[in-house]
This record gives structure tokens, sequence and C-alpha cells, in this order.
């Protein structure tokens, strides 16, 4: 029999970044019912991302000129970084936890990086937008996002010179996923998203004339496709509602799938229009979703880590930087998928340095310093950086302090972890540095 | 029988509760490899071989690539056939000393043109149409020992660990740095938990203590090993010439690992392909030079095997962006003391006989790894590849 604080623990890391105990012990007098409603009305409201100024302010009309472009490049670095931790932030302190959660999946899904931090913006927003409502809406919205046009080369794409990319992973990854299609069916495709491009305001634009408008067969049907007519088939596909729920089976319940609960929910998925969050309510008001079998068995994603650690110690860095380092470190950087197909999540996180680094995490926060954190710059062209400076980590233990006052080694495990385990603190530890060992544990790795 | 084939052949689980702990603490593997190391290098994002060694009598090259194609004043000529891309001038020395083994034309039937499933098929060695969750490294590491051994056998030059090191119970180790990788794994807490008894603990939990059990063997190990040797070579200022310089370092230090695997990126050229393909082909080029240097030096060069490969080439024809989209077969290189056959060892692609404009592949990939792990590294292939595949005769 699960404990029911297990299950609202359970509910807030799977549907959001997890909770303070505190936070979770003042909600163990309502039904699961009304928590879940709570989570849903709290991210009815929300607020989009407007940090980076649009570059071309004054300059609309014009459009980017080339040396505004290398510019943009050049500053993105900087500008991404700032970015990360806008969402970062977001994450942690926004109380539409469920939509934020629900942006980070398709940011996921939709995996992009290009450098320039404006459109990473415009796209973060487009998917929040979207985030909770009806997948071919959002599916049509990131098809035509500028950064995705970019990132999968589609301005190359024109009538004279097909350019694959974007068809191949609109459809080997967006939608149906592999195997569902044939070669030619993503010839085919990229013909009818010829002409969609990006203009020099970074804005969609359709170009007629690079247009393919003639006759094409795919998956079996003929006709004068544009590229919307090919989101619709792929749309109209089952296998799109069930590519799309395996994912989110993985991700929110366990990443070991239940096959006839998959199918189920496929197909309910796809009846209800692929209305995102029917499907989720559907999956948070389950009675399997809180069985013991699918309670801390998922290895948190680095973001989701630190999200964590934000939400119970306000843990913060005085420079940002120190934040993406750690991220690049544990090997996931908001807004820098490995490729265009994402993370893949699972023991993937897990290896012999990332696995390291976690566990060290609250023994660096004690020590103020991320220091021995020292992964290798992420573009190429760089020199090897100065030895780091001692980076200050910020962080404040007093909600958990208060919480846990009376020091019990049992208390902190079953408000902190999810997977029961002994604690035996070293004589003489502080308060803290008991906190701290247990969040140290590998379990509390498993959300 | 032998105490030695006793070990080969007995259940690998219950051989490893018959190895004493001391034994265990050396990592000690009961099939030799007889000191041979292996080095993979991936170029990834699909390098063009085309515009690395060029046929310059072709006059369909050319044709197909009236911007991007690499006139034959520009290149370094190694035979009456085929020249070298400029930006990798220690490729020509390699060939000309014979110890450039270059095979053409390597692929796998129904080449697939995405990144990521290339890349998976590729270090998976699986079919096209099917997906395999381990990588051929990480099932050698299964076959010479499963259930025992240590993740440092293989070792991958990175932050973080891909698919060719991950086996179906063993995993390598990847780092970037020895020195980090031990100091990060000396905090007691750690050390605590990597001595932990594992009793009561579910499927997922164990995983985690497992791995850092191994991890805190493995990072003591590699950390002695590191400081025996210290290379005096040139490498390039770039992340790859500091990860080549690494291995050099641990490889003439006589580590008992086998295999090492790092990955360059920047080869996906879709656009302007000519200027940035020189700049990565030149940090590929100058990163072993040195490399080759320090294992010359440190009496290791014949003992060693490089390997570079590429996740698919491109295609033949350049596109509309002065560059190239993703193609199909390609070349591997490879290099070392005792390649056994240097030169080009079959013919350079026919270019007027594409697949769609695309090269065809007239060896499998799968022949090649099956080649070098049973010619090279003396272990059967067919469970490893999960298949018989013809060898190939070099090595």
């Amino acid at each position: 029999m699960v404990q029911y604080r297990r299950k609202i623990q359970h509910l807030y890391l799977r549907a959001g970044f997890g909770e303070t105990p505190s936070r979770i012990a003042s909600l163990q007098n309502k039904s699961l019912t009304e928590i879940v409603d709570d989570l849903f009305d709290c991210s009815s409201q929300y607020r989009d991302i407007n940090y980076i100024p649009y570059p071309l302010n004054g300059r609309e009309d014009k459009g980017a000129s080339p040396y505004q472009v290398l510019k943009m490049v050049l500053k993105s670095r900087r500008d991404m970084e700032e970015l990360n931790n806008e969402w970062l932030f977001k994450m942690t302190w926004t109380r539409a936890v469920l939509r934020e959660k629900m942006t980070f999946f398709w940011h996921n899904h939709f995996a992009t990086s290009v450098p320039f931090a404006w459109l990473m913006q415009v796209q973060n927003n487009i998917i929040r937008r979207h985030a909770l409502g009806k997948f071919p809406e959002l599916l049509h919205a990131v098809a035509r996002d500028p950064a995705m046009l970019i990132y999968l080369n589609n301005q190359q794409n024109r009538k004279d010179h097909p350019n694959e990319n974007f068809a191949r992973e609109v459809m080997e990854l967006f939608t149906t996923g592999i195997g569902h299609y044939t070669e030619q069916d993503v010839k085919e495709a990229a013909r009818a998203f010829t002409g969609w491009t990006v203009n020099m305001k970074g804005e969609f634009e359709f170009i007629a004339a690079r247009h393919d408008d003639g006759e094409k067969t795919f998956m079996g049907k003929t006709g004068n496709f544009s590229g919307d007519d090919i989101l619709g088939f792929l749309v109209q596909d089952r296998r799109t509602a069930t590519n799309l729920v395996t994912k989110i089976y993985r991700e929110f319940v366990n990443p070991v799938i239940n096959k006839s609960r998959v199918e189920e929910l496929s197909e309910f998925y796809y009846g209800s229009g692929y209305d995102t969050a029917m499907l989720m309510k559907k999956i948070f008001t389950s009675g399997w979703f809180y069985e013991e079998e699918n309670i801390g068995v998922k290895i948190a994603s680095p973001i989701e880590l630190l999200v964590r650690y934000g939400k119970l110690i306000a843990l913060g860095f005085k420079s940002g930087k120190t934040q993406v380092r750690l991220q690049r470190a544990l090997g996931q950087v908001l807004f820098f998928p490995p490729n265009v197909a994402g993370w893949k999540g699972g023991t993937d996180w897990i290896d012999s340095s990332s696995l390291l680094i976690r566990l060290s995490i609250p023994s660096y926060i004690l020590q103020g310093s991320l220091a021995p954190v020292r992964p290798k710059p992420a573009f190429e062209e760089q020199e090897e950086e100065e030895r780091p400076a001692r980076e200050e980590i910020l962080a404040d233990w007093s909600g958990l302090g208060e919480f846990f006052f009376s020091g019990n080694g049992s208390e902190m495990v079953d408000g902190l972890l999810q997977q029961a385990t002994a604690m035996d603190f070293p004589a003489g530890a502080s308060l803290v540095q008991r906190i701290a060992s247990v969040m140290s544990c590998p379990e509390f790795q498993l959300i | 029988m032998q105490r030695r084939d006793f070990l080969k052949t007995t259940t690998l689980a219950s051989a490893s509760m018959l190895v004493p702990g001391f034994l265990k603490k050396l990592g000690a593997s009961a099939i030799s490899h007889h000191g041979k190391v292996l080095v993979i290098i991936q170029l990834s994002g699909g390098n063009d071989g085309l515009n690395c060694i060029v046929p310059y009598r072709s006059d369909i090259y050319y044709k197909a690539r009236p911007s991007i194609g690499l006139g034959r004043d520009e290149l370094i000529l190694l035979n009456d056939e085929a020249g070298l891309n400029p930006a990798m001038p220690f490729m020509a020395d390699l060939y000309h000393e014979g110890n450039l083994t270059v095979l053409h034309s390597v692929g796998y039937p129904n080449p697939n043109r995405s990144h990521f499933r290339s890349t998976d098929i590729w270090l998976s060695a699986s079919d096209e149409n099917v997906v395999w969750s381990t990588g051929w490294i990480g099932r050698y590491l299964d076959a010479r020992c499963g259930g025992c051994g240590s993740p440092h056998e293989a070792v991958e030059l990175d932050d973080t660990l891909s698919l060719a090191l991950k086996g179906k119970s063993r995993k390598g180790i990847a780092f970037r740095d020895p020195a980090a990788l031990h100091l990060a794994s000396t905090v007691p807490s750690i050390r605590n938990a990597a001595s932990a008894s594992l009793q009561g603990k579910t499927n997922e939990v164990q995983y985690l203590y497992k791995t850092l059990a191994a991890t805190t063997e493995s990072a003591d190990y590699l950390y002695s090993q590191s400081k025996i040797y210290k290379s005096k070579q040139d490498y390039p200022r770039h992340d790859f010439g500091r990860r080549m310089k690494t291995i050099a370092e641990l490889i003439c230090s006589g580590s008992e690992t086998v295999v090492y695997y790092v990955s360059l990126p920047g080869f996906d050229t879709h656009a302007f392909q000519k200027d940035q393909h020189k700049r990565i082909l030149n940090v590929y080029s100058s990163a072993l030079e040195a490399f080759v240097m320090d294992l010359k030096q440190g009496g290791r060069f014949d003992d060693t095997l490089v390997m570079t490969f590429s996740e698919f080439g491109r295609r033949v024809e350049q596109n509309a962006s002065r560059g190239t989209d993703h193609g199909s077969a390609n070349q591997v290189y490879l290099v070392g003391g005792k390649t056994g056959k240097p030169g080009f060892l079959n013919g350079m692609p026919d270019l007027g006989n594409l697949v769609d404009g695309d090269l065809k592949h007239t060896m499998d990939f799968r022949q090649v790894y099956a080649t070098i792990l049973e010619k090279f590294l003396g272990t059967s292939s067919e469970a490893i590849l999960e298949r018989r595949y013809d060898l190939v005769d070099m090595l």
C-alpha cells in the first residue's frame, strides 16, 4: 500500500518538478482529484518568456543585414546562456508547473538548436502556448517555426534542388515515427515543403516561386499536396498517436512500456483529437499511475534534478554560466539537444562521470563551489579555458531545516526519497550535513 | 583443461564469483588481447569522403560538383587515380609509409540517411530495419567477461557515453580527463556508497550502486596510469586534439584499456562546404599526426589500430547551397603499424554506377568489424555481431 504522502510526491515529481516536503504535507488533506484539478487550474494562466529583445528593433522593415546576422550568431552563446537561465528560473518558480513540464517534454520532442536566441525564445513560447492544447495545432505551429525551419535546413529546400532534412524529421521524429513510410514518401513530402522558408526579419515566409506545386504521391495518396496537407495526413495516421503516447508514457509513467495501457491511451488520445490536457488528466487520475511499480523508477533528467534542487533549497549560482556548465557536465543543456532526436533519457543519463557529479552536487553546494566540474567547452573552435575562478553556489537550507528539525534520518528519507534506504550519519554531522547526505544517496536520483 | 580455458568457457557470472577480490581489482579479464589497442574515431555528421580522397580523373565528379569539387592542382596526389584533400596532408605521409589502409565504399544494405539512425546502425552493427540498444564495443565487453571486468577496458573521451560502448551487461567509461575523474570519485559519501550492500534494493537502485562501485575502481586505475607517460607532441589547439593526446598518453602508459572511442563533430556540410570541411579535416589530420608520433615514441604503434569512419558519406552531386546532402557508402581509414594491406584495399567507387545519386556499398561495415575483432583483437565475432560476416583480406 503506497503511502499517500508518497503518491502526492510522485504526482508532483512527474507532472511538475517536485515540491518541498512542507508543501506536500500541506496537501495531505486534499483528495488526489482535487490536487490534479489544481495542477490543471494553475496551468491555465501563464506568461511567455520575454527576455531576449527583438534584435532588429527599429529596423523591422529592412530585415537583418548579413552583418547583423553574424552579430547575432556571435552573441548567441551568451544570449542562449541567459535564455537558459530564464527558463530554468521559470520552471522553478512558476505556478503553472504542469504547463512548464509539458513545454519541457515538447522541447525534447521538437528538438531544435540554432544560434539565434530570439528565435529560440519564439519557439519556446509557441510550444508553451500549445503545450496542453491539441497536438495538430502544436505541430502546425512548430512546422512553420523559423528556428525549426532553419535547424532542419528547409530554407535550402527548393523546387529545383530539394533538401529532405525537414520532411524526414517531421515524419521520423515528430509524427508517425520511423518505419511507417518509404524513402520515396520522404522525397515527396520534401517537395511539398519547398518554399517554406524564413525571411530576413526572422519570420516564416512562403515563397511560391520556390515551391514545387506539382503532383505528389505521399503514403499512397496522390495530389498537388502542400506542406499543410502532408502534416494533415501525418496527424490522421493513428501511428502518430501511438508514437506520441509511447513517448509520453515513458516520460511520465514508466520507462518500461505497458503495452495494453499505451494502446488504450493512444486510442483515447487519437479519439480526443490529440487533446494533450485530456490525455494527461487521464494519466494522472488513473489508479495504476500511483502503483508501486511506477514510483521512484525514473532516473531524473539533469534538468529535473536541477529544478528540484531549486525548489527544495533555492539552489542558485552567482554566475549563470556556472549553471549551464553543470548542465553540460550532466549531459543536458536546455536549448541544446544533442541532435534532432533529442535526449534519450533513462539509463542513458547514467555513466561513470555523470553519476559521480550527480552524487556530488550536495557536497559542491556545501563547499559553495563547482570548481571540480570542468566539462570542456561546447564550441570546438575555442581554446582551452582558463582554470575557472571558484564559482559561488547559493542555497537556502532553512525550509528543509525547519521541516526536518528533529534531524531524524528516516523522516528525511521519507520526505526526500521515493525509494527507501538506511541512513547512517557520521558522528557530529550538523542538520544541514544530514540533509545533504540524504540528497547524496543514489536513491535521490530516482523520481 | 588449463585454468585459462576454464575461465573462458565457464559461465561468466559464476566465474566472477570465483575470481578473488584482488584479481578483480587488477581488472583481469580472462581473454587476453595480446596488448593490442583499438582506437575508433567517428567523423560525425557524415564526412564527404569523395572530397577527401578525390577521383581527379573522373569527369562525372567534376560535372556533379562544379563549385565544390577539388581541382587536380589543389590535391596531394596519392596515385594515378586519387588525390588527397590538401587539408589532411598527414594521410599522405601515412599512405607513402605503408601505414594507411583505405577501404572504399563501405556501407550496408538499404542505407539510412538520418544521422541519428545511421550512427546507431554503425555503433550497434544492426541491420537498417531493426533497432538495437547495445553497441558493438559494449557487446565486445560482454564477450570478454560478462558481469565482471572493469569499465575502463573500453574508454570514450567525451562527457557522455555513446551507444557504441553500451553492452547488455557492461558499459565502458566516458571521461575527458583522468585526473578530474579521479578527484570526483574520492568524495567520502561516494566511496561509502560504492561499498554499500545491495540487499533489499530495487533494480533501478541497484543499477546506480553497481555503476558507482565500478566507477570508483576504474577511476583509481586510470588516474594512476595517466601519470606514467606525458606526451611532448604538438596537438592542435582543439578539443579533439586534447582528447587524442589523452588517449596517446594512456596507451603509452601501458593501460589495460583495449578500446578507445572518440568522435569529432562538424562534418554535416549541407551548405558552403569547402571551407568548413577543410577546417575540420585539418583538425583531424594534425591530431592524428601528433598521436602517431606519440605512439611511435612510446613503442606502441605496431600494437595499435586506428579506425576512422563516418555514419554515411554524402551525395555525389552538390546541392543548391554549395554543399552536399546525406549520402550512403563511404571510406574507412585504418592506420597503424601493422595494418597488413597498406594502400587502397579495394577499388575506388564507380561514379557511373550510382544508386539514385548515391554510392553503392561494396563492403559491409560489419565485415570490417568482424575482421578487426577476429584478426586484431583475437576474439570470435559471430556472437558479438550476431551474425557471421565474411572477413576482409587485411590485418
